[in-house]
Formats: structure tokens, sequence, C-alpha cells
């Protein structure tokens, strides 16, 4: 059976550090983010750091959330691209396909996450720092979309170490290899990733979570969702997307109640 | 070309039946997958990787890296999953290595100044012209017996590097001045006088219930972020009881944000409220009673009982109370100070104080509490890097100023940048006859220099570290180049070197006997590592020292995690007099604000301000980036009809700045918060001439009993200016959410499950 990967984020471990961020730019080839873009609102991060304030001085809080692709099993994107360049593929991945794509924007308008990005010019480097970019990445070209890929060439690259090792790509001695870099980057350990097919599949389909999942990631979300007072749950799930990404609620000792930032 | 009719059938006909053909002989299906166009370059094999393990430089405390080189070219950094002190993590700042390296300002080749001093011109020269020079200066101080008025400048630098440095500049009779721009004199003062430590302890906040800290960013820029971030990810929701975060500060910084509790204090009354936590402590019998014997010679401190220092430091009374019986009710439970707190004219009493908190509930040397770190077991390193504290800056800038100082040569460091311009470092830099730079970059010290001998990348060289602050056990990291340096081998005049072996041979150059085993940084690092070798423990064994060594540099150093520090738990020293914070007079008629500079997630005190994802790394907290802003508290600027991007001047008594208004719900209504790590007059295309450098107003107070400079004690005026710039900041790039009756980003619960 093929793979459905999938990623839990626990928000009470979240301190908003960025580590994420540089170092998805570092292995994806993302242009700089000069003062213009973020100027024009046009700067691009695969994964990006929101920050929510609850209160004001001196009762205030501040709030961090990862929030990146959030590979839908459902995904508004996909049925509105004309030219089925963004599609999903049979390991759960949400792909974008750079050589379809012919920038209707069409899936940026659908997305509920915002999570997709356009490239309004053509990326440009000083020709040294082009050594560092990675050949295992496309570097995408004016005029197309682009989004967080759970950095599927590392997940492609493990794919042929197990394959060559005739064992299977979850195998935990290929964990570092498999994980997306933010996950690796990541100090507190807020991300965590693998393959959730049993999980994600009895999820959608209301049936009860499997006893034992694949993945470690898998088995937090089961314990997470199942428990009774567990953490777990979905960004605008609502909406039927079907996330693959299942986020653990921050702890609040404070709090009486559920609260919620929109 | 012209075709003709029948070569053009001839073509078309072949061209269909080409796949028709294929199809009709059955090729197998996966090999029409190849080429079917979903598949991506991504989805291709491409070429091998090797992952080698090194150490960044790019921050105080060295992390464990392994960096990702395909065709002799570095691709990515990641954390070195063995490696103590980060354990597989790394920060954003590690990433910037790679940027560095490829920096397309980087100085490909020595340098001599070929105009007047400071105006960026200048000529390029061969090594060998370069290093004579060099020894031409030292030599002539050598026959005019003036060795005392050369001065070496670095970072703070643990291992060999800092000891070769210091060897060099011992044996040649001259001075060592390490220079950090946040300085860390208080830290380390307090620590020893509590502890009688000379390295930072580890703070285990993962097997900690409860952590009580002051001024310090630990989970941001304080001292070894990553680690603690580690550890706090398991203090979180790890396989125990979720542990409560309490941050006390006079601004709100992103371990604020974090904590579970943020205390306001007011600036500099720290100490005094660690003293009254003591007292609540000690009153109601939750102390360890020999240990509060011993701090307080009997006497319960009555005089900062929580409704006496309530209206001095800002914090109730109830709140201290609770504090401190939450403190010590929840052990094992961790004080720690730093940043601000230390930054004042008292913050020596201020850290002395907070970290005196844990022996009254006994953590010091406990798991879960500060743990000590023992110094590694090699003789030749074993001193804990130092730095000179602001009161040896001004002298030296005295010395200057009179000639006393006729060759300064500086690695690593920017103090043009970083000491604050009233103690008018760059003017009296004139009086220097040659300053020598050993950046790669064109920073604002580099950019006053006569000679440039610019240094390998950190991940072109061989080099060591012993982490301050390390993990509580003995460690030494190693380092090795990842890559060739990259201009090697690129023109007669082009190349970078070693530092260390800049400095050696400048040594040889002169008959100067270092007293060093071995020719080259290589030599001498091989040297250690055979004594390493000899102990036969740790990390690495192995039956050879061949293998003993190369195994070492795969795992990115020799740690021996049973090698923990000897000497048991000191005894407890009494609590230095309380002394309340001295500031900059307030400025007449203008509204006043205390100023809380603060180190920048990415591009920390101006280190990083080069690298392009360093200054596009948005703040936390603002999600700021690429310029210098001012948080102020948003009822205020409403008062002052400032809106987000208003550009307002900054001023202190020593000068003013102008910077961006950022309204800012959280931050107390007396102070301001400003950036450190812009405002440079060189650095390359990415930093110069960018934003403003927070160091330039700021006040020359410090604390006497250290001579610490006391970087939080200025006090400025703000003034709208009729200007407005757009915030370059990541907030809002992305729609706001549509709103809907569920549209829920963020779940806060007040259950641990």
């Amino acid at each position: 059976m093929a793979e459905s990967w999938g990623m839990v984020i626990d928000l009470d471990k979240c301190t908003g550090c960025q580590a994420c961020v540089v170092a998805c730019q570092s292995e994806n080839n993302i242009p700089i983010n000069d003062e213009g873009l973020f100027n024009q609102r046009r700067a691009i991060e695969w994964i990006r750091i929101e920050r929510y304030w609850e209160g004001e001085f001196p009762d205030v809080k501040a709030r961090f959330i990862p929030i990146l692709c959030q590979h839908c099993a459902d995904a508004p994107c996909e049925p509105v691209c004309p030219v089925f360049a963004t599609y999903h593929n049979n390991e759960g991945l949400n792909v974008q396909v750079y050589n379809r794509c012919i920038g209707t924007r069409f899936c940026a308008n659908g997305c509920p996450y915002h999570v997709r990005f356009f490239n309004f010019w053509e990326p440009e480097w000083p020709d040294s720092l082009k050594n560092q970019l990675n050949p295992d990445v496309t570097v995408r070209s004016r005029g197309i979309m682009e989004k967080c890929t759970f950095c599927v060439q590392r997940i492609r690259r493990t794919g042929r170490k197990a394959a060559q090792a005739g064992i299977d790509k979850s195998d935990a001695e290929l964990e570092r290899g498999l994980n997306p870099a933010c996950v690796n980057a990541c100090p507190t350990q807020t991300l965590e990733f693998g393959d959730m097919i049993d999980v994600l599949t009895a999820v959608k389909e209301g049936t009860r979570l499997p006893d034992e999942p694949k993945s470690k990631a898998g088995a937090k979300v089961k314990k997470e969702l199942e428990e009774d007072g567990g953490r777990g749950y979905r960004l605008r799930e609502q909406l039927g997307t079907n996330p693959s990404v299942v986020y653990l609620r921050k702890v609040d000792e404070h709090r009486k109640e559920v609260v919620t930032h929109g | 070309m012209a075709l003709t009719r029948r070569q053009f059938l001839t073509l078309t006909g072949g061209a269909t039946a080409a796949p028709i053909i294929f199809l009709a002989c059955g090729v197998p299906a996966e090999e029409l997958l190849v080429e079917a166009p979903l598949e991506m370059p991504e989805d291709l094999v491409s070429g091998l990787d090797n992952w080698y393990a090194t150490l960044c430089r790019q921050c105080g405390t060295s992390e464990g890296v392994v960096v990702r080189v395909m065709e002799g070219r570095a691709k990515k950094v990641e954390g070195n999953l063995d490696y103590p002190v980060n354990m597989g993590k790394h920060s954003a700042r590690c990433e910037g290595g790679l940027q560095d390296l490829y920096h397309p300002d980087r100085i490909k080749g020595p340098l001599l100044r070929s105009g007047e001093r400071g105006t960026g011109q200048y000529e390029e020269v061969s090594w060998t012209d370069a290093l004579g020079r060099l020894n031409l200066q030292l030599s002539q101080l050598q026959s005019s017996r003036n060795q005392n008025s050369m001065v070496l400048v670095t970072n703070p630098i643990g291992g060999h590097l800092g000891m070769i440095a210091e060897t060099f500049a011992s044996k040649f009779g001259g001075r060592y001045m390490p220079y950090e721009p946040v300085e860390r004199t208080n830290l380390k003062a307090a620590i020893k006088q509590v502890f009688g430590q000379d390295r930072i302890p580890d703070f285990e906040i993962e097997n900690a219930n409860y952590v009580l800290s002051f001024g310090a960013d630990f989970l941001n820029t304080w001292v070894s972020p990553t680690r603690y971030a580690r550890g706090y990810g398991e203090f979180r929701q790890g396989d125990r009881e979720r542990g409560t975060l309490v941050h006390v500060d006079s601004r709100f910084s992103m371990t604020g944000a974090n904590a579970d509790s943020w205390i306001h204090v007011k600036p500099g009354m720290e100490g005094i409220l660690a003293l009254s936590i003591a007292h609540v402590i000690i009153k109601d019998g939750l102390a360890d009673p020999a240990a509060a014997q011993a701090l307080t010679g009997g006497s319960n401190l009555e005089e900062f009982a929580p409704e006496s220092v309530a209206a001095k430091t800002g914090v109730s009374a109830e709140t201290i109370e609770q504090v401190a019986h939450d403190f010590a009710g929840h052990k094992p439970a961790i004080a720690l100070g730093g940043g601000s707190a230390g930054a004042h004219t008292n913050g020596l009493f201020n850290l002395t104080a907070i970290y005196s908190l844990n022996y009254l509930v006994g953590s010091v040397g406990q798991p879960g509490g500060v743990v000590f770190n023992p110094a590694p077991p090699l003789s030749e390193i074993a001193n804990a890097p130092s730095s000179s504290s602001y009161q040896d800056w001004a002298d030296l800038v005295n010395d200057m100023r009179s000639g006393d100082v006729g060759l300064m040569m500086v690695r690593g460091a920017d103090p043009m940048h970083g000491l604050p311009g009233t103690l008018g470092f760059r003017d009296a830099s004139y009086d220097v006859p040659v300053i020598v730079s050993f950046s790669n970059i064109m920073d604002d010290t580099t950019a006053m220099a006569d000679i440039v001998l610019p240094e390998h990348n950190s991940f072109e060289d061989w080099g060591t570290d012993t982490p301050d602050a390390g993990p509580g056990y003995e460690i030494v990291g190693f380092q090795q180049p990842v890559v060739r340096p990259f201009f090697e081998g690129r023109g007669e005049h082009l190349g970078t070197r070693g530092f260390a072996d800049i400095l050696l041979a400048a040594a040889q150059g002169l008959s100067l006997d270092l007293g060093l085993a071995g020719e080259t940084y290589k030599d001498i690092l091989q040297g250690s590592a055979e004594k390493l070798f000899a102990l036969n423990r740790g990390s690495v064994r192995a039956g050879d020292f061949k293998s003993f060594w190369n195994g070492m540099l795969q795992r990115g150093g020799w740690w021996d995690v049973n090698a923990k520090a000897s000497g048991g738990v000191p005894a407890p020293q009494r609590l230095p007099e309380a002394e309340e914070p001295r500031f900059d007079p307030a400025i007449p008629g203008r509204f006043n604000f205390h100023l809380s500079p603060f180190s920048s997630t990415g591009i920390g005190e101006g280190q990083g301000a080069h690298i392009p994802w360093l200054q596009a790394t948005p703040d936390p907290i603002t999600s700021a980036t690429w310029l210098t802003w001012v948080e102020i508290n948003i009822r205020i600027a409403e008062d002052l009809d400032l809106r987000e991007g208003d550009v307002v001047r900054v001023t202190s008594p020593r000068g003013s700045i102008e910077a961006l208004a950022y309204p800012h719900p959280g931050i107390p209504p007396d102070v301001v918060a400003i950036p450190m790590g812009q405002g440079h007059v060189a650095g390359g295309r990415y930093a110069e001439g960018r934003g403003a450098n927070v160091f330039s107003i700021l006040s020359d107070l410090t604390d006497e009993s250290t001579g610490a400079l006391a970087w939080s004690a200025t006090r400025v005026g703000i003034e709208k200016l009729d200007k407005w710039i757009r915030l370059p900041k990541f907030e809002n790039s992305v729609p706001d959410p549509p709103e809907d009756e569920e549209g829920l980003v963020i779940e806060v619960t007040s259950d641990d499950s």
C-alpha cells in the first residue's frame, strides 16, 4: 500500500523561533525575500509562523502557529486547475507540476490556508549564491505557482535508498532523510512527520482508528484524537478539506475554556 | 532550411509512427512513466550527496551540524544528531553560514588600503606581500620595544583558536581583547560569585518542573537558544507533567510570549524582586534552611517583604507571593537571569540575587536544576572563553587617543559598529597607525582597516570548540573543512586562509616561539586529539589514532557523558547588598521612555546583517524584517498619533536615530524597544546603510563593580517626523482568514492530556 504523508504540529511546543522557515528556504531554493517583496506582500514562505495577539498590556499573550500546505485529501486547489498542474498523488501529497502551470492562480484563490505563492518575478540570486542551490529542487520561473511539497525530493531520495537497502522507507533508520527540512530543524520538536495513511483514512471515513498506527506521528495523532480531552484538531476542518496536518492545541493553565483565534 | 513536400511527409510520418511501433512492441508501463510529464526533476535520480559533521560558528555557542555537500558545494546545514549541545536541531542562524560562504561581496583575497582611511579604496595584493607587511609592522613594534601597543581583538572564541590568539598576543607582548557586543561580563561574574564556576552552567530545562527566568530571552537569543528550546519542548510536552515557565522582564520578548505568565517588572528591579521572592520562600518555611542561613546570615530579608517592594518593582504583592510559592513548590525549579536584567548599573547585583534563588529550592547540581560544566580534559584549552568589559574598551580608547596603540588586529568582531557611539571608538581609530582585519566581509571595522587578510569561512577551516554553556559534561567539538576554500586557485592574488594559520605564519616570520606542538593549525589539533585518544574513554574509542581521528570527525567531536563536574555543591555565599539601578537623567520637556535594546532573532547583534536569509527572517513578535523599528505601547502610540511605519526620531542624551514606529500591544507604556544589528556603514549589499544602529545612542553608564556596560540604562525621547515608510513585515502578507462562525486558527485549552 502506498503512503499518505502527514504532519503533527504541537502548538504547546512552538516558540515561534523561525528555524523551520529558514531551513525551508535553504532546502527549497526559495528566492531571497528582499525588502520590496515584503512591502508588496509577495514574500514567499512555504512554511510561516503566524502570530496572534490576545489582550493588551499588562494582560497580554502572543501565540504562534506554523502554517504550511495542509496537503488536504479533498484539496480545494486541485479541481480548479484547468491544466492539472496541481493534483493529488498516490502518496497523499498535493503536488504542483511546475511545467504544467500556466499561472491562472485559481488554486491560490481556492486555498483556505493561503499557502500557495505566485512567482510575480523571475527569481534572482547573485551568481555566487547560486552555488548553494539545491540540485534536487527546481528553481521556479516567473508566472507559476509554488508551495510546500513536504520536501518530496527527500521522500524520493529516501525511497531510492530504501529500495537499494531492501527496507521500507518509513524505517526509523531513514527518518532523518525522510523528514522535511523544517521538521529536522525545529529545536523544540514541535513538528513531526510520518506516514499516516491508516490514521488519516480512518479519520476521513469516520471509522475506528487503527490499533497500532504505522508511524510515531500517526500514534501521536491517534492518542490526541481518541483520548478524552485530547488536543488534536485540524485547521478549518469544517470546510471539508480533510487536511493531512493535525494540530495539537496550545495549553494555557490560566484559561478556563477553549479559546480560539481567527 | 527549406523543406520539400516529400521531406515533410517523411518526417511527420516517422514521428507519428514511432510511438505506435513502441506501443506495439510492448514497452513496459514503468518505462513510459519516466517520460510522463508529471514526473518533475525532483523525482529524477540526481548526484550523490555527502554529509560532513562540523561546527557552526555563526553564534557564540557553537552548534554541531552536518553539512550536505554535492560536487564540492555546500548545500544545506542540519543539526548533528550526536552533538550534545543541540542534538540534531539547529537555529535559523546556522543556515546562514551557507550564505556567508557564498556571499557575493565576500572578500576574495588580501587587500591593501590605497586611498584615505574609510573611503573603501583598496588594491589587491598577494598573500606573500600582505603577510610581509603584517610582519613588517609587528617587527617594527618589536625593534622599538613597543610590543604592548599591539592589540589583538577577536570575538570570544573557545577551543584552540582562542588559545592560539591569546598565546600569540601574550608571547608577542601585546594585548588580547575578546569583544562581544552584548557582553557577558556581569553574567560570568555572577556565576563566579554565586556558584564559584568559570563556565556558564547547564540549565536542565527538560527535567525541570518550573522555570523562573529574569530578562533572559533564552528561547530566542540568549547563550544557547537551540539547546534551551530542545529542553523546552520536553518541558512542555514530554513524558512528565507539563512544566510552568514564568518570565520576568521589562519587555515583552519571545520568551515572555511563550511563558505561562509574563511578569512585567520595572527596568533594573529584577534583583530586588528576586530578594522579595527569597523573603517569601524563607518566611513561609519553604526554603532549604542551611542555604537560607548561609545566604542571609539568619535574617529573613524583612525589608524586601512583598508589600514594601511592590511599588518599587511594579509587581503586586500577591503576584510575588504566588510566584514564590509556585517556585518553591514545584521542584525541581530553575531560576536564571541575563539579558536586560544584567544590563543595568546594578546588573551584577540583579544576577547574583536571581541565581542565588536556586540554593533556596535545592536546585544546584541536581537533575532538572543548575548543572555545572567541567573544563575539557585538555589543559591547553581548559580556560573558558572570556571577554573584555566596556571599561576595558574605554581604557583602550584613551590609549588609542594618546597614541599608545600602534597596531590593532581585528578578527570576527565589529567594534566600530557595536561599541556605543558615545565612546568615540571610530574617531579614536584614526589615531591608530595600522589596523589589520581578518574579516571576509567588508564590515564597519574592516572598512577602516589598512591591511585586510581575509580568513576562511568556518566551513572551509579546521577548529575546535568547548561550548560555553556546555551540556553538563566534558566536551570538545571538532570542526573540519567540508568544502575546499572557495577562492582557492582562482587567481594569483585570490584566496583566503585560516586565521590560526595566519597567526602561526606571522609568529614564524618573527621567530616567535608560541610553544605549540605543531607547524600548522591542523597539526596542533591532531596533537590534542592524540591526548583525547590516550584517555580511552568517552564517545569515540578506537584501536589506533587514525581510526580515532576519523571517528571523531565523523561524529563532530569528543565527549564523555560520565565526566561531569566534580567538587559537589559549593557553599552558598552571602547575598550582596541590594542596589537600585541608575539611569541617564530624563530629557526635560520630552516624553521619556526606558530604552530596551534587544538581540535580533536573525541578525543577532549585527553578526548576521550581511546574510540575506537572516535579514529576511521575521522577528517572531512583530514579524518585521530588513529595517529597524521601535516597539511602542499601542495606547501611547495613540496618544502620540503614531501609526505603524511613521518615522520617529529616538533621542537619547548621546545622540539620536530614526526608526519606524511599531505600535505593540505587549510592551509596557514606559518602555520602548529597538532591535540591535542594523545601521551598518559598510557590510556588503545586504547590510550597508540599512536601518539604524541602536548602539550609537546608548548611554555609557556601567556597572561599577565589573565595568560592564549598562546597555539597558538609556532613557530616550520619541518625536514624530513627517515621514512614513512601509515596515517590511510578514504579517498580513497573506489575507486575513475569511470570517465564519468557526474560523479557528489557534485553539487553546486549559487541559493537558
